[in-house]
């Protein structure tokens, strides 16, 4: 097989770009390799049994490895599901075919937290369902199963915390992400829970700076005391009006309990 | 009953293959001798597959996979509507067999393949019985996400049967959880529990534990004589209910503590049942029930007091955090004084003043309906008796009263496997 070895050659020579962070060469190293991997006969879903069945699947798993880490480099999502999506196979369906891939458990902890960082935290959990337990305790798997135990209790702390103590680089664009997402979180809960709240003691909970602060307040609308030292929320409840009885509601439920209660009778 | 495919090709081959088999079945079942033409039946041949194949499963005898590969082989040369139902009770074993022996994920492309060719052929019994197999198989290796989209995607027969009816609605519930779709997963759940046959003690428990895991993550507390005495089955099933009854009493206290001893001393049963995840999510749970109970009691509290009662961690203000979060969701009435640290409770309002108690009367009424409309829905009635002559016609009920009886055991024993 010719393919493989020359395909072998571009894929040490693509472990170099990426490692030297050269963004055009890795791009088109891998657009290559991508093509040439589409002609091997022993990958998903054919696993056609030839006799170096073993190094192609080993190497279409390295190539599409390195696919998804360039991928979350450049900030692209959706190549970089994309990707995943494709290695996917590799470490499931060829668990018994090929040695597991060192990169295994990072890579699905970079998946979680993507899943985590865009909100879908359903296809977070069915995901985390195929992780053995074993996996559970890899520090890239509890690094992200602790962020979303952290991040649905509302200790968002610990998660400003964890930036600084991210497992790999490549967790770092994603948790820039997430992040500014903690941030919108903790403002929505500031405005609901505390009546008024002193803009420096606000800025450290949203841990940004003062002017930062500014913006955010801006944005969200927040008002300012008479003084200015302090962010003030509660308004003074409006008295009940006729207008907050649900009315279509009510005459909706009434109509459903008459049409089922003819059916009835 | 069209006989499409019954030529004499397969008629010749089936002779020499299992015609001894044959002569024993139908021996065992009618009380007078069958006649040539009655032997030579193709469903006779089945029924003897069936037999065997059974026989072989009871004695756990690893042959029974090669024995169920066979009959679908060889039921695989005809087409004939009269099998189906037959053929469904085979594909049963034969998935149960390769469970047994840990082979379960090598049956899926087959079952897939019969699932397709039972849906181009309406048999309406095949499709029910596989679609469950599938998920079933699936669910097995956990995943969730291609059970689902073969649900989504699979044609539903429109007649089905109760006992088939529940296993879908069983692992139908066991995905919703998963998805975090509590509601729709607790009444998937209750409501094979429901329908569940009476004698299906093992399926009433694993549903009794599910039930229970998805009712406290949706924040309901089920009552204790569900777990203990008003569960059938015994002692036995008492003590695999332990470890839920533990989790609900932690849950009730929201004590964290607790609730982290609970969840190791069972980890192990939490792990057999497959709910170790969410049993892990219910952490949010038993804090915000802790929450509760603390802004209830208390007008004023320092929040160092609050991390104390609930276990959490000291020091690095994420209590605040966490109480204003259940703030925002709606979990507590309260605010929080920043300079002071405190959490002050709000007044309780006058619950009538608001529209809860129309809210819970309108669950009620709704849960009235839906049980009175399922009611109807499962009523069965007889089938319209053919007008026939005096004995003969008599004669003929009777026996398929017994047939009807013995297909209503054959199913609730089945269910007792599970």
């Amino acid at each position: 097989m010719a393919d493989l070895a020359s395909a072998k050659k571009t894929l040490d020579g693509l472990v170099k770009a990426y490692a030297a962070g050269d963004a055009t060469k890795t791009a088109s190293l891998l657009g290559t390799l991508k093509v040439a991997i589409t002609a091997f006969p022993a990958l998903p879903p054919l696993f056609e049994q030839t006799p170096t069945a073993v190094e192609e699947l080993m190497l279409a798993r390295d190539v599409l490895e390195h696919a998804t880490l360039f991928a979350v480099s450049q900030q692209d999502d959706a190549a970089a599901e994309r990707n995943f999506n494709q290695l996917r196979p590799y470490y499931s369906d060829c668990a018994g075919m090929i040695p597991p891939s060192p990169r295994q458990a990072l890579l699905t902890g970079l998946n979680l937290l993507r899943l985590l960082v865009q909100n879908r935290i359903a296809e977070f959990h069915t995901e985390l369902e195929l992780i053995p337990n074993e996996a559970h305790d890899d520090r890239h798997v509890a690094f992200c199963l602790d962020l979303e135990s952290s991040l649905m209790e509302g200790a968002y702390n610990k998660i400003f915390a964890a930036s600084g103590s991210i497992p790999t680089p490549d967790y770092a664009h994603f948790m820039t992400m997430l992040n500014a997402t903690v941030r919108d979180e903790i403002a929505a809960c500031v405005e609901r829970g505390y009546t008024r709240l002193g803009v420096k003691d606000a800025a450290r909970l949203l841990d940004v700076d003062a002017g930062g602060m500014d913006a955010l307040a801006a944005e969200r609308g927040w008002a300012r005391s008479t003084d200015g030292g302090a962010f003030v929320f509660r308004e003074e409840a409006a008295p009940p009006s006729a207008k907050d009885i649900p009315s279509m509601r009510l005459i909706n439920q009434t109509l459903l309990y008459a049409k089922e209660l003819e059916r009835i009778v | 009953m069209a006989d499409v495919a019954e030529g004499g090709e397969a008629s010749a081959t089936k002779d020499d293959t299992a015609g001894d088999n044959a002569g024993d079945g139908a021996n065992a079942v009618p009380p007078t001798p069958p006649t040539p033409a009655q032997r030579e039946l193709p469903e006779t041949e089945a029924y003897s597959h069936l037999l065997v194949l059974l026989l072989l499963l009871d004695a756990n005898d690893p042959e029974c996979k090669a024995a169920s590969v066979a009959a679908l082989n060889r039921l695989s040369q005809f087409n004939r509507r009269t099998l189906d139902a037959l053929q469904a009770r085979i594909v049963f074993y034969y998935s149960l067999a390769h469970e047994r022996f840990g082979e379960l994920a090598e049956v899926r492309p087959s079952l897939l393949a019969l699932h397709r060719v039972a849906a181009l052929r309406f048999d309406e019994m095949g499709q029910e019985t596989i679609l469950n197999l599938l998920m079933r198989n699936y669910l097995h290796y956990n995943m969730y996400d291609q059970a689902e989209k073969l649900r989504s995607k699979a044609q539903l027969p429109a007649s089905r049967s109760n006992q088939q009816q529940c296993r879908y609605l069983y692992y139908l519930g066991r995905i919703r959880a998963i998805q975090l779709e509590y509601s729709d997963a607790k009444e998937c759940l209750t409501q094979a529990h429901r329908k569940a046959p009476k004698l299906a003690k093992g399926f009433a428990l694993e549903l009794t534990k599910w039930i229970t895991v998805v009712r406290l993550l949706l924040g309901e507390i089920p009552e204790k004589k569900d777990l203990t005495t008003a569960v059938s089955g015994g002692a036995a099933a008492q003590r695999a209910l332990l470890p839920y009854l533990e989790l609900t009493g932690a849950v009730r206290l929201g004590d964290l503590e607790k609730f982290r001893a609970v969840q190791e001393a069972h980890e192990a049963a939490f792990r057999a049942d497959k709910t170790t995840n969410l049993v892990t999510r219910l952490r949010r749970n038993v804090i915000r029930t802790g929450l509760r109970r603390v802004s209830l009691a208390y007008s004023a509290i320092s929040l160092d007091d609050v991390a104390q009662k609930l276990g959490l961690g000291e020091g690095d203000g994420d209590v605040e955090f966490v109480v204003a979060k259940a703030i925002r969701d709606g979990g507590i009435d309260a605010t929080i004084d920043h300079d002071a640290r405190t959490m002050h409770s709000s007044d309780a309002t006058d619950v009538y003043s608001t529209g809860e108690p129309q809210a819970a009367f309108h669950a009620r009424i709704a849960f009235c309906l839906d049980t009175h409309n399922e009611a109807v829905k499962a009523m069965r009635y007889p089938d319209k008796v053919k007008k026939g002559k005096g004995d003969g016609e008599r004669k003929s009920a009777k026996d398929r009263d017994l047939e009807e009886l013995a297909m209503h055991i054959m199913d609730e024993d089945e269910m007792d496997e599970f």
